[in-house]
This record gives structure tokens, C-alpha cells and sequence, in this order.
């Protein structure tokens, strides 16, 4: 019997008996914030973010701050603008895992609850 | 961060439009719901609408999916937590570049995983392709090493989680790879051959002396 088959077993059962069942566990609040920002930021090299007219229209709801751009007499082109860039829930959700943010619809406070 | 790899940004928006209709078309075709062709039906949706550039469908998308991602790369990078974060990032903007080719025939976080497997073979790849370290006073075999495997008596699935992880993180990096990649992986000695530029051969004993030193200090633990 060839030496290392014991081993190969040895960690093929280890490897088995710990993928088998393996808890999946939540990613931190903090890290979803900061993908979502850079994925955001990414979204818009290539052009602006789809208005929020229209996100509104397809049913999503806004937050306090994308509704006030929403209904103010400004061009399409202002209606496309991410208003996360600066707001401090961002930054705050990006520093903290639980951080001190809870109005409604905004997506760090969802990052933070789920 | 993650390199810009063209993609979605190079692609015009009519390109962009095109396929943001395909994507939603595929989804709204699929009827009458069963359960697997609802789950189909909302990953097409989700996509169609994250390709659209819809902020509040991205912020689902990555509150639906980091945590899977998140668990098997925290799970396949051991020792290198402090790589987990950057490489979750790495395969939502990857993810974000072929968007476009996503046709619903796997589901978004099987698509997703396949990512993050790529990049994980990355890191081995890079990982296996570093100078080995020194054998020391290592047997080029692990003949020596005769403890009956514990798995049957470890019934704490933690602790044998935990012990594992902590065993691998004090492996050379290169010990740890290779090994993660044979038996967490499933790759055989030639494909990680063929990936690497080593000979099957060279990895075999590679992965000998890793068996050793990992099965070594799982009985010094």
C-alpha cells in the first residue's frame, strides 16, 4: 500500500466532513457596504446610474434624500446622480458594523439588518 | 482593488440595452412557476435590472449574495483572512463586467461562486508559483506518520473547524494552497500541474511534504 494513503484519506475525510454541512456565515455589514460602493462607483464609469424616476416607477422605493432629488424640477441627468456619494451614512456604514443609521430605504441601513 | 477588465464598460449603451431586455424578456417568459423556475426567473429579473444600472436592485444583489461569496472564500483563503474582503469586492465588480453573459442557466450564486472559485485559483496559482520553503528535516514521505484519522471521534463540528483552520494558518502558505486545492478543491496533481507550470510530479511531492506537515502539527495540537 502506497505511504501517504492514509494521509490522502486522512484530509479527503477532513475536507468532506467540514464542506458537508458547512454553516454559511453572514458577511460583515461593513464589507457589504463597501462592495456595494465600489460596485456603484464601478456602474458608473461606463454612465449614470439609472434615474430615480425611473427606479421609482419599477415599484423600488427611495430614501429621504433620492426622493427630495426626485421630485425637484431638475433634468434627467440630476435624477441619475448617486446620492450615496455623500451621504454620511455611507461613510458611516462603511466604518462601523452596526452603525447609527435608520431611515427607511436606505440600502446600508438594509446592508446592517439582513 | 479589482482591475478594470472592459466588459459592460466598453459596451454601448444600445449593447447595454439590448441585453438588459434579453435578460428581462428570459425572465418574464418563464411560466408556469415551479419553484426552480420562479428562482430562475427572479435571478434573470434581479441581473436584468442590476444591468440597467437600478441602484436599489445592486444593493439587493449584494446583500443577497456577499454572504455566500463571503463564507467560501473565508473558508478557501485560509491563512489569508485579511485577503477575504478585497476578494469579495473583486468578484462582485468581475461579476459586474460579464453581467451581460448571464443566461439563467445556473443560478446567480452558483454563477457567483464560479467566480470567486476562479479567483481563488488565482491566489493557489500565485500562491504555488512562490519559492517553496525549506524542507528542514521533513521525510520526503509521510510513512512515518500512523495516527488513525480523528474525523469519526471529532463530533464537534467546530472544534474540527476550528483546530483545521488553525493547523493550516501555521502551514507555509504554499503547504496550506496546495492543499486546499487538492482535497477542498478536488484538483488532481496534474491540473494543478497544468495551471502552475510545474510538473505533476513536483506537485506530488509538494503535496507529500504539505500532508506531513499538516497531519505533524494536527498531532501536536
Amino acid at each position: 500500500m502506497n505511504s501517504s494513503e492514509p494521509n490522502e484519506r486522512f484530509l479527503e475525510d477532513l475536507a468532506g466532513a467540514l464542506d458537508s454541512d458547512a454553516a454559511e456565515s453572514a458577511a460583515p455589514s461593513k464589507l457589504k457596504a463597501k462592495v456595494y460602493s465600489a460596485l456603484a462607483r464601478r456602474q458608473q464609469e461606463s454612465g449614470p446610474l439609472l434615474g430615480l424616476r425611473e427606479t421609482h416607477a419599477d415599484g423600488r422605493g427611495l430614501c429621504v434624500h433620492e426622493q427630495v432629488v426626485r421630485i425637484a424640477p431638475v433634468g434627467s441627468k440630476a435624477g441619475a446622480f448617486n446620492c450615496c456619494s455623500l451621504c454620511h451614512a455611507r461613510v458611516l456604514a462603511e466604518a462601523l458594523d452596526n452603525p447609527p443609521i435608520y431611515w427607511a430605504n436606505c440600502p446600508y441601513v438594509g446592508f446592517k439588518q439582513s | 482593488m479589482a482591475r478594470r477588465t472592459g466588459g459592460l464598460n466598453v459596451l454601448p449603451r444600445l449593447n447595454q440595452q439590448r441585453v438588459s431586455a434579453r435578460l428581462t424578456a428570459a425572465g418574464s417568459t418563464i411560466s408556469p412557476m415551479s419553484k426552480p423556475k420562479a428562482a430562475v426567473a427572479d435571478d434573470l429579473r434581479l441581473a436584468a435590472a442590476v444591468f440597467r444600472k437600478d441602484r436599489k436592485a445592486t444593493a439587493d444583489f449584494v446583500n443577497r449574495y456577499a454572504g455566500p461569496i463571503y463564507s467560501y472564500l473565508s473558508r478557501r483563503l485560509i491563512p489569508r483572512a485579511d485577503l477575504v474582503d478585497d476578494l469579495v469586492q473583486e468578484v462582485f465588480l468581475a461579476a459586474w463586467e460579464s453581467l451581460g453573459a448571464f443566461q439563467g442557466q445556473a443560478s446567480l450564486r452558483a454563477w457567483l461562486l464560479g467566480i470567486a472559485r476562479h479567483k481563488v485559483e488565482d491566489h493557489y496559482r500565485a500562491r504555488l508559483r512562490d519559492p517553496e520553503p525549506l524542507a528542514g528535516q521533513e521525510t520526503e514521505t509521510d510513512a512515518l506518520l500512523s495516527v488513525e484519522p480523528p474525523i469519526d471521534t471529532l463530533v464537534d463540528r467546530d472544534r474540527l473547524e476550528r483546530k483545521t483552520k488553525r493547523v493550516l494558518e501555521e502551514l507555509p502558505e504554499a503547504y496550506s494552497a496546495v492543499l486546499l486545492w487538492r482535497y477542498w478543491e478536488h484538483r488532481s496533481a496534474q491540473e494543478m500541474a497544468r495551471c502552475t507550470g510545474k510538473t505533476a510530479k513536483a506537485i506530488e511531492r509538494m503535496l507529500a511534504r504539505a500532508r506531513e506537515q499538516f497531519k505533524r502539527k494536527w498531532q501536536d495540537e
